[in-house]
């Protein structure tokens, strides 16, 4: 949104700050300003000249010798002897007796101002005549395209700063043009529509710095019953059959209007405000909607068909081609402008081609309604048409403001194109409500504030932007506040007129209750150190992934959840699974020259075979994977790999695991079956996840190296699993123990689970006294042999007295003795 | 040369060469392949036919072989999975623990959160698919309010019960309804909800070295009775001087968000320059952290809790940039690119 401060100016009755002061209370009270501009620095040399004489140029047809008179304003300047400028001007248009804008040598063309390389003039020789500087164009000056000819100045018109115009005037000056642009954030005016219009703001700046605004007349008590039309009225029909989306539709006629450029104020005004003049009559709607937040529209009567105008809903299927020279084709919940045979602009956001106003205008139709900020939101993301209109009506304008802003636009079109008043002014409405009185009290505002208050200074704050304070803090906003309806919003205001910078800061009080743990994020913060501490690296990647990676880890997209509006094809499917993404980010740490690592994720996935939670909504099983991959081999597979670094965490998990060979299923497909396994916990028989090496066909593409594994845990087994976890102790025994080896020699069919059960089987069935570990120390298999020796460490203690190795002897001879019986093992 | 004797030629060549290459599919980008394709046009219509279907043929065979080689190129010999290491090895290493990480974000997560328990917050944990009744309704944004244009939102194809589209949330206050239930007995007790959620939202933007389409924020409820502005500033201000370990200046500048009345847009003094200006803070001495405000009361109401009786804050912080102004990262897609060039420097 973008202010003039010069504008501001004009509605209120006291001196600004300076304008730093000004921007941080804006910032503090208002909104965020992004960006100050300086304008008079633009203009500064600008002056009004009279053309005292002007003569063809000797040796150029086009162009003009010009003495000029700039009231000997101008320092520095060549002049002759009557104290005059000589420029050249190559205008058509340029003739002794006007008056132009003169922009001295060393000046810059202010058109030019922003540019990387501003153009600055000089004192050039145009065919043997030196040309100080130069007379400025509309387009130089930044006001509009025009450089058909030069500016010339009226000096019969009104100028905003009442200045009189004669030669030595500053030009910017007269027209405004020495001001400051403030803009601000229009994110912080998405629930004030007041603030979209210069006087809302004017409001603002005055309330927050608590002095008392009063909004002109012409806004607050001017009644369009007061304007007449002349005796000879033009026929139209107004109608309005889209009342519970078009609260307010207003227009009127003028006549004989003569369709011209705008004066140069109002030029001015639109450039500063950002707008782009085009001519009188388009130029005075845009300025009534930046002066307002009203926007306006004006129609050419005679393009009107069946000079008939109203708003109704489109019919599906009905096309309108908008001013943007484009067709966009409705349906029944967009709102049309029509005539009689159809329509001729989308209502609330841009008009029709078909009806514009141009050179060749007689009559007008001005329009002044009022639409549902819902209806036209919907319009204009569904063709994706975004207008300063939209923008406006989009936040919810009062239609208690149409009559002002209408009687103010037909007024100004009086003013700049002449005419009469053609038709009533129609008016087609549902009834309006007017704002509602909210009750607050002093404690309610102090409560939420932490201030004190009393009911005056409250009042004085609130009546200083126009709200109605009745005794015992009875507040009815003003009209164009739509925002406000609770007594939450009167804190707001009185909070911020008052300046939240001086609100106390306490800090709440609090018992001395613990605060409650997250058990889950402590498990994950564990997992996370173990894995980091096992060399593992934790990676972050997106819950987004392309279809690529669906298919080239087997999964497809048939159950995964697609997007409907990602920018990109890398973001189309929610993931289900992390391992993918973890995969995809193998091959590119390799490239970077990384010989071997693991990486691992703890996230979410999502599966639309998955039923949905309480709550509708799918479920989010949390998955903690991991890849290892080295580029080199490494000795034995890259399954035990992973399965070294699964025991680790289990270990400081304090969870003990079992390994089973994969029963594969659909979730597993990644994997190569005979070369993964199931996990689950021992004791609370939790699903702990998958571990192993990949499908080669995943493997080839992702380009993985060969020597590579994974894991795909599942968080909720780990959380279960640990939480029944207990962390056991053996008192230190006083006597020492005693280690013997076992080798066992299998057939190489019986897998190492079945060997390491008998060991554990005989070791759980010795006394109470006694405590056994073991540990597996090699598994050999000679080249081609059929069968395999397995070899434990096996250490023999007892609590109460010194064991002899004859007696570990023994306990090894049951053990043989017991896996010759069940798997056919020798020693 | 016949026709026919060259494409044998052609054939021979390339099973030889096929037979030595690391990669078997490029065995189909040979040269020898391209030049027989080549020749095709320039043969006289008659040849044409013939030849064309015994270069399709030859490449064909080749293509089948490229793609059945996949399979049959690893050796895959059925392992013992229930064993700790494999048979003539010993029990494999782990890495070194020098060479492992914990991801910059999850650690500040993990600091911001020890700050805030401290405080007497719980942590809890967000989604990452939502309904728009969580996302929007409940936090006093109606259907086809236009301040839901201000969250460029990802939304999937499939519906909720409502026919509504799912989203992906586009921030972490999509929590507040369920947290506000789930400590809602606390009031009762004459105890605060005090709830933080640090997690993962989502915009739909375009990704440059600023933006980012995936990233994390900390959301923060506090309701109690007697809750007032000056403590919603006065409390992250507090927290803010413990994470940086030093005092600091903070300001509020009005904003708008509909689940928030007042609404602030909330920056502190920038702890690196100590507000003198530097290159962090882009000179201004003010760095724009967070947005907050107080709760609005049809926010409390969709949880039903009395406006009357019970105020609170709420306020949603950006954590990625905590990062990135911690340690100077200077473009944000280094957080989810999972380069080890980057991520082993934490």
């Amino acid at each position: 949104m973008r202010v003039s401060l010069n504008q501001v100016k004009q509605y209120i009755n006291f001196e600004l700050p300076p304008v730093g002061e000004l921007v941080a209370r804006i910032n503090q009270q208002l909104g965020g300003v992004e960006n100050v501009i300086d304008l008079s620095d633009v203009y500064k040399d600008a002056v009004i000249v009279k053309v005292v004489e002007c003569e063809k140029h000797p040796n150029a047809d086009k162009l003009s010798v010009c003495k000029v008179d700039d009231g000997g304003k101008t320092k520095d300047a060549t002049r002759d002897k009557g104290g005059l400028v000589e420029v050249v001007c190559g205008a058509p248009n340029v003739h002794a007796g006007m008056l132009a804008v003169w922009l001295p040598p060393k000046s810059i063309v202010p058109a030019t101002y922003h540019d990387s390389e501003p153009f600055v003039l000089g004192a050039r020789e145009l065919r043997g005549v030196v040309s100080n500087g130069m007379l400025a164009s509309p387009k130089e000056l930044g006001l509009g395209d025009s450089h058909e000819g030069i500016l010339e100045i009226n000096p019969a018109e009104q100028t905003p700063s009442g200045v009189g115009i004669k030669p030595g005037t500053s030009f910017a000056r007269i027209y405004g043009l020495n001001d400051t642009i403030i803009e601000i954030e229009n994110k912080m005016f998405t629930h004030r529509p007041d603030l979209f219009g210069q006087l809302g703001v004017a409001r603002e700046v005055a309330g927050i710095q608590h002095k008392a605004f009063k909004s002109p007349d012409w806004y607050a008590t001017a009644s369009v019953d007061e304007l007449q039309p002349a005796s000879d009225t033009l026929d139209l029909a107004v109608f309005n059959d889209a009342k519970d989306v078009v609260p307010r539709f207003m227009a009127a006629i003028v006549r004989d209007v003569t369709i011209k450029p705008s004066p140069t104020w109002l030029q001015a005004e639109l450039v500063r405000l950002g707008g782009k003049p085009i001519n009188n009559i388009v130029d005075v709607t845009n300025y009534i909607m930046l002066l307002t937040g009203q926007p306006t529209h004006a129609y050419d009567y005679d393009k009107l068909r069946g000079h008939k105008l109203g708003a109704r809903l489109a019919k599906a299927g009905e096309k309108v081609t908008l001013l943007n020279h484009k067709t966009y084709v409705l349906d029944e919940t967009d709102i049309v402008i029509v005539d009689d045979e159809g329509p001729v602009g989308l209502g609330g956001i841009m008009g029709g081609g078909d009806s514009e106003v141009g050179e060749t205008t007689k009559h007008i139709v001005l329009e002044c309604a009022n639409f549902d900020m819902y209806a036209v939101r919907r319009s204009s993301m569904r063709h994706g048409i975004f207008t300063d209109a939209l923008t406006r009506f989009n936040k919810g304008q009062s239609p208690l403001q149409n009559p002002y802003a209408l009687m103010q636009l037909i007024q100004s079109v009086f003013d700049t194109a002449g005419g009469a008043l053609g038709s009533i002014v129609f008016d087609e409405k549902n009834e309006i409500s007017q704002n509602r009185k909210v009750n607050v009290t002093t404690e309610f505002i102090n409560e939420r504030l932490g201030l004190k208050l009393d009911e005056k200074e409250i009042s004085a704050l609130l009546q200083n932007v126009e709200f109605t304070v009745e005794p015992g803090l009875q507040v009815t906003a003003p009209f164009w506040r739509t925002d406000i309806e609770l007594p939450e919003d009167i804190v707001e205001e009185v909070g911020r007129l008052y300046g939240f910078d001086k609100l106390p800061r306490e800090l709440p009080k609090r018992s001395i209750l613990p605060a409650i743990k997250n058990p889950e994020n402590e498990l994950k913060q564990k997992i996370r150190q173990s894995l980091s501490k096992a060399g593992a690296n934790e990676v972050l990647t997106y819950s987004f992934v392309h279809e690529k990676l669906l298919t080239n880890a087997e999964y497809g997209t048939k159950g995964a959840f697609r997007l409907s509006n990602a920018l990109s094809p890398d973001l189309h499917y929610y993931r289900p699974r992390i391992l993918p993404s973890l995969l995809d980010k193998v091959h590119m740490n390799i490239k970077s020259g990384y010989d071997e690592f693991t990486l691992f994720e703890i996230g979410k996935g999502h599966d639309k075979g998955l039923d949905l939670n309480e709550e509708g909504l799918p479920r989010e099983p949390q998955f903690v994977d991991v890849v290892y991959a080295a580029k080199k081999p490494q000795e034995g597979a890259a399954f035990y790999r992973v399965r070294r670094l699964l025991d680790q965490l289990a270990d400081d998990l304090g969870l003990e695991l079992v390994y089973a060979a994969n029963k594969f299923s659909a979730s597993t497909r990644l994997f190569e079956p005979s070369r993964s396994a199931f996990v689950n916990d021992k004791v609370s028989g939790a699903f702990i996840g998958i571990v192993g090496e990949f499908a080669p066909s995943v493997m080839k593409k992702f380009k993985l190296p060969p020597y590579s594994a994974g894991l795909m845990l599942d968080f909720e087994g780990l959380r279960d699993a640990s939480i029944q976890s207990t962390q056991s102790y053996r008192p230190l025994s006083r006597f020492p123990s005693v280690t013997q080896d076992i080798s066992l020699i299998t057939d190489v069919g019986i897998n190492y689970r079945s060997v390491e059960t008998i060991v554990v089987s005989i070791l759980n069935k010795l006394e109470e006294d006694f405590y056994a570990h073991f540990e597996p120390t090699s598994i050999y298999r000679a080249d081609g042999a059929s069968q395999k020796t397995t070899t434990f460490r096996i250490t023999v203690s007892n609590s109460q007295r010194t064991l002899t190795e004859n007696e570990v002897t023994a306990i090894l001879g049951d053990i043989a003795a017991l896996a010759k019986r069940e798997i056919g093992a020798s020693v | 040369m016949d026709t026919e004797g060259l494409i044998a030629e052609t054939r021979k060549i390339l099973l030889e060469r096929y037979a030595a290459l690391e990669n078997k599919a490029d065995i189909l980008k040979a040269r020898e392949l391209k030049d027989l394709f080549a020749r095709i046009p320039t043969l006289s219509p008659n040849e044409r036919s013939s030849f064309g279907q015994a270069v399709n043929k030859l490449s064909n065979e080749l293509k089948l072989m490229a793609a059945g080689e996949s399979d049959d190129a690893t050796d895959l010999q059925p392992i013992d999975v229930t064993a700790p290491f494999d048979t003539n090895a010993a029990l494999p290493s782990l890495l070194p623990a020098e060479d492992g990480s914990i991801h910059p974000l999850t650690q500040e997560i993990e600091r911001l959160s020890d700050v805030f328990g401290r405080m007497g917050f719980a942590i809890e944990t967000s989604r990452e698919i939502d309904d728009q009744y969580h996302m929007f309704e409940t936090l006093n944004f109606p259907k086809g309010h236009p301040a839901r244009d201000d969250y460029d939102t990802f939304m999937t194809e499939e519906t909720d019960k409502d026919g509504e589209r799912f989203i992906a949330p586009a921030h972490t206050s999509t929590m507040q309804n369920r947290m506000l239930k789930k400590y809602r007995n606390n009031l009762e007790k004459d105890e605060p909800i005090a709830v933080v959620v640090p997690d993962r939202v989502f915009r739909n933007e375009d990704l440059d070295a600023r933006h980012e389409h995936t990233f994390y924020q900390v959301e923060g409820v506090y309701v109690a009775k007697g809750v007032h502005a000056g403590m919603l500033v006065a409390t992250l201000q507090k927290f803010l001087e413990e994470y940086y370990g030093k005092e600091l200046n903070v300001r509020v500048n009005p904003f708008y968000f509909p689940f928030t009345e007042p609404s602030f847009e909330f920056a502190l003094s920038c702890p690196f320059c100590d507000g003198n200006g530097c290159h962090i803070c882009s000179q201004e001495g003010w760095i724009e952290l967070l947005g907050c405000g107080m709760i609005h009361p049809n926010v409390l109401k969709a949880a039903d809790i009395d406006p009357n009786i019970y105020t609170g804050f709420a306020w949603g912080c950006g954590i990625d940039r905590l990062v990135m102004m911690k340690y100077g990262i200077e473009d944000v897609r280094h957080f989810h690119s999972a380069k080890l060039d980057f991520l082993r420097q934490f």
